[in-house]
This record gives structure tokens, C-alpha cells and sequence, in this order.
């Protein structure tokens, strides 16, 4: 196991599968009082906005008995001229026993890693990896009963600029899963296309073989930078929606990192249809709330030296 | 200082030597090469076991003066193109304020005299500030001593403003040397647009970017009716090959550079962020690569040049979106080229030489790439055996960005001489080594 979590490009499956067998024993031990980060304090410097990470986080360090220190971006050194390198190293000096950072630049927190001296753990970096995102996509379907081995996710929206997508390209295949992306060329190049999955531009076509539905927010900025033509036309051609949703297969599941763009990708109708099947299909707000189980198994494998 | 070079294996392309020679040195120029001299009157080195060839010349370096002395000065530039072998460099234009007038011509040259190392060649910018607006005033930089022209750093996107560039410098015979690239293509990119570059999540520059002005810029200099030179710097694609190799056969007065990095590493070696990598044009893939080798062993790429370009520890230690491009180059280039060319058998020796010594004079209109009698005594000796670690910590060079950081290299330059006056021996640079030897002691000590 790696001392930092950065990339899930530097782990194994076993190491995963430690971590989410974590998350599963405090999923079913909702409510019990866990102290394996008790007298320890996390310290979490978000440089992005962030509502729902941010939070997850901190709750999972309060459910393992931890306390959480805030390092605000606007009232730290950063503006004082002071670099990030010297900030952090501060921090374990004033008590600190881990890290956890958001950053918008890729190759960011890697940068800070080097002489930081306690885990860093990403919550998120620029388009380049969000691992903690992929692993609860991993612990969510596999609660669902899904067999990873014999499953093809299909993953549509702004893959170019998806840390998401970039750490289910190590995750999906380190458990046997199969992954096509679909996204207009603009935002999909072949070259990133990782090796063993499969991409196309037109939904249409590739939808029927999904057993998972992997939507990505598509940012109102892509349209500004002349990426895309309108948001319209991009949830036109590739948003899901009624017609669309006769297309998938009938025990298909559909997941989002979140925030959802309804009206983007996913129209309003085609979500409350969805919503309205008998067997819950939807899976997003199983991803929020297994997202604290799975960051409470990270922090108790990196930081609490793995109590249970 | 008069000396005789003896026991050496020679290498000169221009004047068809390749073996034992004996070059006589006076007054800073050759004398007479031949197996044999006879006695002469002057003390002599001897050299068995070692390699003599013109002085190496790189028509593609930064040496940040005026106004980045922090990075490079032209002394320290100088002397790590000495301790490199390179007798001649070509300076850009990109320095503040840009060479972009008679003035900083001027400047750059007293400097290069009061460094009294390496020759520098000063290039003047093609447009005013470098800003790709007006022409700069191209004759008046000639007159002065400027020995091309380029905005390097920067392409001129305005076509029209390009081809009139190539028509001013078309009469003075002096290259125009374009950096090629299209800046809405790249869009502000860091890394290549391959497989690695887009697993890190950076701003990708595509190799289309290079190509596209590579073609543009072939197709103007055809219109030039046969006349004037066209040079493109540090090529980085296949597509760019191919279209060079293109031109070359329809008689296109083109030539073209590449650099060490491009030769030897791929896009890979950026790892895992690793601004040591960070250059312009980035490191592009494989096949790439293997182009650009296949080319220089053709000579559809008749030049090897460094694209020297010093930073400061901390510019570099940014991270790798914000961290200045650029890599050094004139401290590890020939023994690369040595280890990785020579040695592997991919190129001659003749070959090579031609590549760094004698087409980057011609390109320049400049003294030099050969030691036939009646040259200036420019030349440079390797030792083929001595192996080295890279260890930027003994660079003269300001800069420490290099790739190739603890790379085992053999081909060491081990003496290089200008005007007949040893710069560098053993390591040691004239006026920067304490303890640089006197011809006397030098020609005296055995091996």
C-alpha cells in the first residue's frame, strides 16, 4: 500500500479490496462509536469549491473520532506570497497527522507530497485523478450485487476533462471491468482512450450494451472556451433522455459523480422516470452517502495505520 | 599560442580526413594537417588514444543575457559550451529586451569578447519585441554581426508578416530559423498529446501544431524562387519529417534541427510531473522518436543543436503547468550523441561531426566545421573511454534542468580550443577554473 493516496494508478487490487472491506465493516457498523482517529487531527485545504467532498470528508473524520482542521485558501499564505510547499510543512509542525487536498492544477498535490512528511490523501486534483470518487464507484455497485468481471460501463460526458473518468481508467480494470466512453470527439481524443476500452461518438449505438450508465458533469465553461457549440445541442446529441432511456437494458444502473446538471446530462423526464422504477436504478444517492464509509476506510488505512 | 597536435585519430568531413594526424597550430589557425610533420619548432600535446575534430557548433541556444542573468549569462553560457566541446554557439533572441536591434547585437557580442570563450553568434528577431507585428530591422542587425533570424520561443502567425521576413533576410544570406508552431493549436498546452500526456490531465499540445507551420513555412520559402534559407528549429514529430523529407525532394532550400531530447526520450519521461521534462515542443511518442532518428541517419535533418535553455531551481521546482519549458543541453550533448549514436553504431563519427560542426557553419556563413589548413584552430578533443555520471551540481551552466540527471555516458570532451587558445582541459574552463593550466604545464603533463 502506498503511503499517499494520489493516483490509483499506484494500486494494487488487493490494496483496494483492504479498503473497501473497511468501508463495508463501518457501513454495517453504522452508528458505533470508532476511535481509530481519535486524538488526531486532519487537516483539509480545499483550492477548489467543493460542497459535498469537502463535507464527506469531514464527516468521516468525526465518525472515526478525529478532529478536522480547516485550512481556508483565502485566509492562509498563499495570497502572502508565501508557496504551498512552506505552508504544508507548517502543518504537521502545529499537530497535523494527515492531509487531505483539492487542487485545480494536475500534478499539484503530487508537487506537495515530496516533503510533507504525513499521508496525503487527493481529494481531487485538476483533470487528474479523484480516487476516493472511483473507489466508492467500486463499493457502491458491488453492494448492488453487480459482478464487475462481467460488466460494461459505459461512460459518457466531458471525458477529456474528468479526473473521475482518469481514475476509473486504473480502477475499472483492475476489477475485470469493461469501459466505453462516449463523448463528442472534441472531448474525447483517441490517445486517451486507455488501453482495453472501447470508445464511440454516438451514444445511440453503445447504449443497449451498457449494464452501467456512468454520466460526467458537463461544465458550463466547456461551451465559453468554444469546446462545444451550446449545451443544448451537446444535451441533444448526447444527454440521456426518454427516447434514449428505451435503449438500456432493463437492469441498467446509473451513476454520477455529482453535482447532476438536470437538463444536461440527463433530462428532467428521463431522471423522474428513472426515480419511479420499481428496483431502484439510480444510484447516485447511494454513491454520496457510501462516499463516507469508503473516505472513513481511507483514513483508517492511511492515517490510523489500519485499527481494524 | 603555437602548438602541435600529435597521436590523435582526426576527423574533419569537409576535407575527406578520417585517421592518424598531426595538426600544426599557429597564430590560431591551421597550419598543416598530415600523417607526418616532421620536427617542428613548437611544443606539442600529445593525444594518443584520443579523437580530434572541428569544433562543435550549436546554432541554437539561450544564454538569457541581457536581462536573465539569473538563469545564464553569456559567460557562463560560454563556458559551459566549451566545457561541452561546442566552439561556436548561436544565441536567440529572447532576452529582455530582446535582441531586436544593432544595440543588443552589439551588446551581446562585446560580452562574448570580454568572456573570451566560445564565439557567440548573435540571432536578431525577426519582428520587433518579438511580438509578431513589424519587422525588425534585419539589415541593420546584420551589419552589427547577427548571423540569422528567429522569433524562437514564439512563432510568427501572421503569414504574410513571415513571408516578408524571408524576403528581407533573403539578400543578406543569412537563415531564417522558425520556430513552428500554431499557438490556437497548441492552446497553451505543456505536454504532448499522447497517451501519457493525457493520462496526467495537462493542456496537451498536438504534434499538429509543429507540422502545420512546417508546412506553411516550406511552402512560402517556395516561393522565394530557390533563394534564401529556410531553417526549422528542433523538430519534434514524424509529421514534420515527412514533410521535410517532402520538400527536400522537390529542391526546397530548407534544413532542419533536432535536439538531443527529442532524439533519446519520448513523452514518457515526463512520469509523473516531472518539469525536467518540460520543454518546447514537448516530448512526443515513440514513432516520433524513431523519425527523428531515422532522419538524422538519412540527413533529411542535417543539424543537432541543444535548444539551450537555462531556468532557476526554483522556476523550475513550480508545478509542471506553471514551471518555465526549457531543458540545458551544451554540457551533455556530445556525449549523448557519443553514447547513444556513435557507440550503437546508428551514426558514423564523420557523420555526427558533420551534424554538429560542419552544417551548423554553413547554415551560420561561419568560420569553422573543419580543420583543413587556412581555418581558424577551432577544435575540440574527446576522450572516447573516459565514462561520466550527469550531475547538473558540476554544470558551468547556471541552468540544472536536465533530463538527463545520473545518465552514464562516455565521449567526453577533454580539451577545446579556440582561435589556437585551449578553453577548456580536462573539465576545466579558462578563466572560471582556478587552477587552469598554462599551455606549457599542459603540454608537459603525461597522461
Amino acid at each position: 500500500m502506498p503511503k499517499d493516496m494520489l493516483s490509483l494508478k499506484d494500486f494494487t487490487r488487493e490494496d483496494l479490496e483492504d479498503i473497501l472491506q473497511r468501508a463495508a465493516y463501518f457501513k454495517k457498523n453504522d452508528g458505533k462509536i470508532f476511535s481509530s482517529l481519535q486524538g488526531k487531527n486532519i487537516a483539509i485545504s480545499f483550492w477548489e469549491p467543493s460542497t459535498r467532498t469537502r463535507l464527506s470528508f469531514e464527516l468521516a473524520v468525526q465518525k472515526l473520532g478525529g478532529r478536522v482542521i480547516n485550512l481556508n485558501p483565502r485566509i492562509s499564505s498563499e495570497e502572502k506570497g508565501e508557496n504551498m510547499e512552506d505552508t504544508v510543512s507548517t502543518l504537521a509542525s502545529l499537530g497535523a497527522h494527515a492531509l487531505i487536498f483539492r487542487h485545480s492544477i494536475p500534478g499539484y498535490i503530487q508537487k506537495i507530497s515530496r516533503n510533507i512528511g504525513m499521508p496525503l490523501i487527493s481529494g481531487g486534483e485538476g483533470c487528474y485523478q479523484h480516487p476516493t470518487q472511483a473507489l466508492l464507484d467500486i463499493f457502491t455497485l458491488r453492494e448492488k450485487g453487480v459482478k464487475l468481471e462481467q460488466t460494461m460501463v459505459i461512460m459518457v460526458g466531458d471525458i477529456l476533462h474528468s479526473r473521475v473518468a482518469r481514475s476509473h481508467f486504473f480502477a475499472l480494470p483492475l476489477y475485470g471491468a469493461g469501459l466505453t466512453l462516449v463523448a463528442p470527439p472534441v472531448l474525447l481524443p483517441p490517445e486517451l482512450v486507455p488501453p482495453g476500452s472501447g470508445y464511440s461518438y454516438h451514444l445511440e449505438e453503445v447504449l443497449p450494451q451498457g449494464d452501467v450508465i456512468y454520466l460526467l458533469r458537463v461544465q458550463k465553461e466547456r461551451q465559453s472556451k468554444g469546446l462545444l457549440s451550446s449545451l443544448d445541442e451537446y444535451a441533444a446529441v448526447y444527454g440521456l433522455n426518454e427516447k434514449r432511456l428505451a435503449l438500456l437494458k432493463k437492469d441498467a444502473f446509473l451513476m454520477h459523480p455529482g453535482p447532476v446538471n438536470v437538463g444536461i446530462e440527463i433530462s428532467f423526464k428521463a431522471l423522474k422516470m428513472l426515480e419511479s422504477f420499481p428496483t431502484r436504478k439510480v444510484l447516485f444517492q447511494e454513491q454520496v452517502q457510501n462516499g463516507v464509509y469508503v473516505r472513513m476506510a481511507v483514513l483508517d488505512t492511511f492515517v490510523a495505520g489500519r485499527v481494524i | 599560442m603555437d602548438l602541435l597536435l600529435k597521436g590523435g585519430l582526426l576527423y574533419d568531413p569537409a576535407a575527406g580526413w578520417e585517421g592518424p594526424a598531426e595538426i600544426l597550430i599557429r597564430d590560431g589557425e591551421v597550419e598543416a594537417v598530415s600523417l607526418s610533420l616532421g620536427p617542428v619548432d613548437v611544443p606539442s600535446l600529445e593525444l594518443a588514444g584520443k579523437i580530434v575534430f572541428p569544433g562543435l557548433i550549436d546554432v541554437h541556444v539561450h544564454l538569457r543575457e541581457p536581462g536573465g542573468e539569473a538563469k545564464e549569462t553569456i559567460a557562463s553560457g560560454s563556458a559551459a559550451a566549451v566545457a561541452g566541446g561546442f566552439t561556436a554557439v548561436a544565441c536567440m533572441a529572447n532576452t529582455t529586451p530582446p535582441v531586436d536591434g544593432k544595440e543588443t547585437v552589439a551588446l551581446i557580442r562585446e560580452r562574448a569578447r570580454r568572456a573570451d570563450l566560445a564565439r557567440v553568434y548573435p540571432i536578431g528577431a525577426l519582428t520587433s519585441g518579438l511580438r509578431g507585428e513589424e519587422l525588425a530591422p534585419l539589415w541593420e542587425m546584420a551589419e552589427e554581426g547577427a548571423r540569422g533570424f528567429s522569433d524562437d520561443g514564439r512563432p510568427v502567425m501572421n503569414s504574410a508578416l513571415m513571408l516578408r521576413a524571408m524576403q528581407y533576410a533573403l539578400p543578406l544570406n543569412l537563415p531564417v530559423i522558425s520556430h513552428c508552431e500554431d499557438l490556437f493549436l497548441a492552446a497553451g498546452g505543456v505536454v504532448h498529446a499522447g497517451s501519457h500526456g493525457h493520462r496526467l490531465g495537462l493542456p496537451v499540445i498536438p504534434a499538429v501544431s509543429e507540422s502545420a507551420m512546417v508546412a506553411r513555412d516550406i511552402l512560402l520559402q517556395d516561393t522565394l524562387g530557390g533563394k534564401g534559407k529556410l531553417h526549422l528549429a528542433h523538430l519534434s514529430c514524424s509529421q514534420s519529417v515527412a514533410l521535410l523529407r517532402w520538400a527536400k525532394e522537390r529542391g526546397t532550400n530548407v534544413t532542419a534541427e533536432v535536439t538531443p531530447h527529442h532524439l533519446l526520450l519520448t513523452e514518457e519521461t515526463v512520469a509523473d510531473f516531472d518539469t525536467a521534462a518540460k520543454m518546447n515542443p514537448p516530448l512526443r511518442g515513440s514513432a516520433d522518436r524513431k523519425a527523428l532518428q531515422q532522419a538524422l541517419r538519412d540527413g533529411i535533418i542535417e543539424i543537432v543543436a541543444t535548444d539551450h535553455a537555462p531556468h532557476q531551481p526554483q522556476e523550475k521546482g513550480k508545478d509542471f503547468l506553471n514551471a518555465p519549458f526549457g531543458v540545458i543541453g551544451l554540457e551533455t550533448s556530445f556525449p549523448l550523441l557519443w553514447t547513444k549514436f556513435i557507440e550503437t553504431g546508428l551514426l558514423s563519427l564523420m557523420e555526427l561531426v558533420k551534424r554538429m560542426a560542419l552544417a551548423p557553419a554553413r547554415l551560420l556563413g561561419v568560420p569553422g566545421g573543419t580543420l583543413a589548413p587556412g581555418s581558424p584552430a577551432d577544435l575540440v578533443v574527446i576522450d572516447p573511454r573516459q565514462e561520466i555520471t550527469i550531475d547538473p551540481r558540476y554544470f558551468y551552466s547556471r541552468g540544472r534542468n536536465t533530463p538527463f540527471a545520473g545518465w552514464r555516458l562516455r565521449g567526453v570532451p577533454v580539451l577545446t580550443m579556440v582561435d589556437g587558445e585551449i578553453k577548456m582541459w580536462k573539465g576545466k574552463v579558462k578563466g572560471f577554473s582556478r587552477d587552469f593550466p598554462t599551455l606549457e604545464k599542459i603540454s608537459l603533463l603525461k597522461e
